[in-house]
């Protein structure tokens, strides 16, 4: 697997079999009757200056491993190696509070809901102008003035418009807002999640646009995190499919689409409504049933209980992420024994 | 009024100059201003448009369901099966309610109430409408959780719906708008909140259902144009609380009239397509509610516009036959068509 997550050089990013599991409590004396899995084992790397999209069903996990990367939960095992802007690789994993904050000025976040991810009392420059008082204080009013209006303009936003709240603008305004203060500390990575389901179609457009431009203007390396997979096909460089806490496939943005091979992408991809009456989908494959609950995760591989292609042997381990051709790796012994 | 077109269609709805307005600090906000179109009995039409474009208003005022105060049907008629809901009395419209038009929304949880099980809130509107004892309600409901593909549906109807997944509760949903076997289900947003995969079996069992059914026209509400094209046959564009365009699914996406319409398409990104380096978008944002302009409403994020946009608002024209679309630059193509709607 040394290819999904091994040490290469201009990786930023390496994440290595991260865990994070939530214990379950019940009765009265609260014990631990079981375990959340909700990211059981996932392995990939963020180059420098790519897209990383990271897809999947609500509950799969997605959201789960951008919190951890970014220490905002608790990991119950694994490494999460960031390469800083001075060189240096660190694992964050072990980190403390006080450990995570000067790295975070280097990992930023933009959120799903414009609505609620901007506090409302605070003007737009205070928003945007809070990071650089925690990363920068060295900064003089005038000059922290300054770089928020060139934050702002970077957005496609006015400088003058700073001293006006969050309830003026419209959704995709704010979520300008939202990503001129992740940008505010220069971050090498941005993880986004669901950054543009909560926008009008028109607005999408604008706002995935302006996140490219970003990305070539500033080098950044982004994880989109996102289930509408139209979009994330179009801005990743590479998606990762994420079932039930574990990553099922992962390779180049174009081939996992034009030619997925592990059957819960196939199943996915099929499901994925496309704007035009024309075309005739015959191929078309519908799942079965729902996710299973992440409390009755299913032994072996995660997707056997709704898998056609299930066979025994699918019950008995997780089957591990395997290069199947080059830069695309499936978990699945069935489909890739078969050639892939 | 006719209600048979040329085509030999029956049409089922006819929605005609709809003005549904809002109080809003004292400011009218005219949700919907002047909707046209009309539903054949039988189809499903597509309703897009994004958010505040007036398309749930639109919905809320055929079913009369716009909260008052703050909002108030302006004027207009919705004739249904050549009676106008706008008319009829309270108790008269109670009666149309599920039984002749029923309607399923994007949080089910909002139309089903949590503190009754689901058995009790199918049978209820059976044993009303269609004078069932409760064993018979029973059984029919029971038929109809089968029929949305609910796993051990006999033991299941007994459950609350904070028992059910997202999606087995518009599964619930739908089974409860269908039990009646309406002659119009209205669906806004029906699977807006939910995954993928879930939201491919709900569209199909929709459409499933209403073959099997029998004649229930659907009118289904969306920002998704990907939706519409894989479920609609014909779909109406609205912006602004207008019907922008209106034309069959393979018209309107092969040849798209509208500035709006084809904006709106081209921004969409196309994994099945070449890929763009950039996608191309709609400038500026939707204004607000209050703050549309005077003459055409998209005159102002409009690539095309001409002085006379700002000004006079365009009627909604046939461009060619069945496709009509509401531009001042967009005109009848064929020489017979070109009649005004």
């Amino acid at each position: 697997m040394s290819g999904v997550s091994g040490k290469s050089q201009g990786n930023i990013l390496d994440v290595q079999d991260l865990k994070i599991h939530y214990p379950v409590h019940a009765g009265v004396l609260l014990r631990k009757v079981g375990e959340v899995k909700a990211v059981d084992g996932v392995s990939f790397s963020v180059k420098a200056g790519e897209t990383l999209g990271l897809v999947g069903e609500s509950g799969c996990g997605k959201t789960t491993v951008g919190k951890g990367i970014m220490r905002l939960i608790n990991v119950t095992s694994g490494r999460v190696d960031f390469t800083t802007k001075a060189g240096k690789t660190v694992d964050l994993v072990p980190l403390d509070r006080g450990g995570m904050r000067p790295l975070r000025s280097e990992i930023q976040m933009i959120y799903q809901d414009p609505f609620s991810s901007l506090n409302p009392r605070w003007s737009v420059g205070d928003i945007i102008s809070e990071p650089l008082d925690v990363h920068m204080p060295g900064l003089s009013a005038g000059e922290r003035a300054d770089k928020v209006a060139w934050l702002l303009e970077k957005v496609g936003l006015r400088g003058e418009q700073a001293h006006r709240y969050p309830h003026e603008f419209s959704g995709g305004q704010r979520q300008r807002v939202g990503i001129a203060r992740a940008l505010a500390t220069a971050p090498r990575l941005v993880l986004a999640d669901e950054p543009v389901s909560a926008l009008d179609v028109s607005i999408q457009a604008q706002v995935i646009n302006l996140m490219q431009d970003l990305q070539e203007e500033f080098g950044l390396s982004y994880i989109f995190i996102a289930h509408g997979l139209s979009v994330v096909e179009h801005i990743s460089h590479r998606i990762a499919v994420m079932y039930l806490g574990n990553l099922v496939e992962i390779g180049p943005a174009r081939e996992v689409y034009a030619e997925p091979i592990h059957p819960y992408t196939r199943a996915l991809i099929s499901a994925v409504p496309l704007p035009d009456p024309a075309l005739k989908r015959p191929d078309r494959q519908r799942l079965q049933g729902e996710v299973p609950s992440p409390l009755a995760k299913p032994s072996g591989c995660p997707f056997r209980t709704r898998c056609p292609q299930a066979i025994a042997s699918c019950a008995e381990q997780t089957p591990p992420l395997v290069e199947v051709s080059p830069s695309r790796f499936v978990a699945c012994p069935v489909v890739a024994g078969a050639g892939g | 009024m006719a209600t048979t077109e040329a085509s030999g269609r029956k049409k089922l709805l006819e929605v005609e100059d709809l003005r549904t307005y809002f109080d809003v600090e004292g400011r009218t906000a005219k949700a919907v201003d002047g909707v046209d179109f009309f539903m054949y009995e039988n189809e499903v039409l597509g309703l897009v448009g994004e958010s505040g474009s007036g398309k749930s208003v639109t919905a809320l005022s055929i079913m009369r369901l716009i909260p008052n105060p703050p909002g108030w049907v302006e004027r207009g008629a919705v004739r249904f099966r050549g009676k106008d809901l706008m008319r009829l009395t309270y108790d008269e419209m109670r009666e149309i309610r599920g039984k002749d038009i029923s309607m399923i929304f994007q949080e089910p949880m909002t139309a089903l109430n949590p503190v009754f099980s689901i058995g009790f809130q199918l049978t209820e509107a059976l044993q009303h409408h269609k004078a069932m004892s409760k064993r018979q309600a029973c059984e029919r409901a029971i038929e109809m959780l089968e029929l949305v593909g609910i796993p051990d549906a006999a033991r299941r109807l007994w459950s609350y719906p904070h028992e059910f997944s997202g999606g087995m509760r518009q599964r619930v949903m739908i089974a409860m708008a269908l039990s009646l076997t309406p002659h119009l289900l209205i669906a806004d947003e029906p699977t807006t909140a939910l995954d993928v995969t879930i939201q491919a079996q709900i569209l199909e069992l929709m459409l499933d259902l209403k073959q099997k059914t029998g004649d229930t026209a659907i009118l289904l509400i969306t920002h998704d144009l990907a939706v519409v094209a894989e479920t609609c046959e014909r779909v109406a564009v609205m912006y602004g609380g207008k019907i922008q365009e209106v034309a069959p699914v393979e018209q309107l996406f092969s040849r798209p009239g509208h500035p709006y319409t084809r904006g709106l398409l081209t921004s969409l990104p196309r994994p099945d397509r070449e890929r763009q380096a950039r996608l191309q978008t709609i400038p500026g944002i939707v204004p607000s509610i209050l703050d549309f302009p005077a003459g055409c409403k998209f005159w102002t994020r409009c690539p095309v516009k001409e002085k006379v946009c700002e000004t006079v608002e365009p009627e909604l024209v046939e461009v060619e036959p069945s496709h009509w679309c509401r531009c001042h630059l967009v005109q009848p193509t064929a020489t017979p068509g070109g009649r005004s709607k």
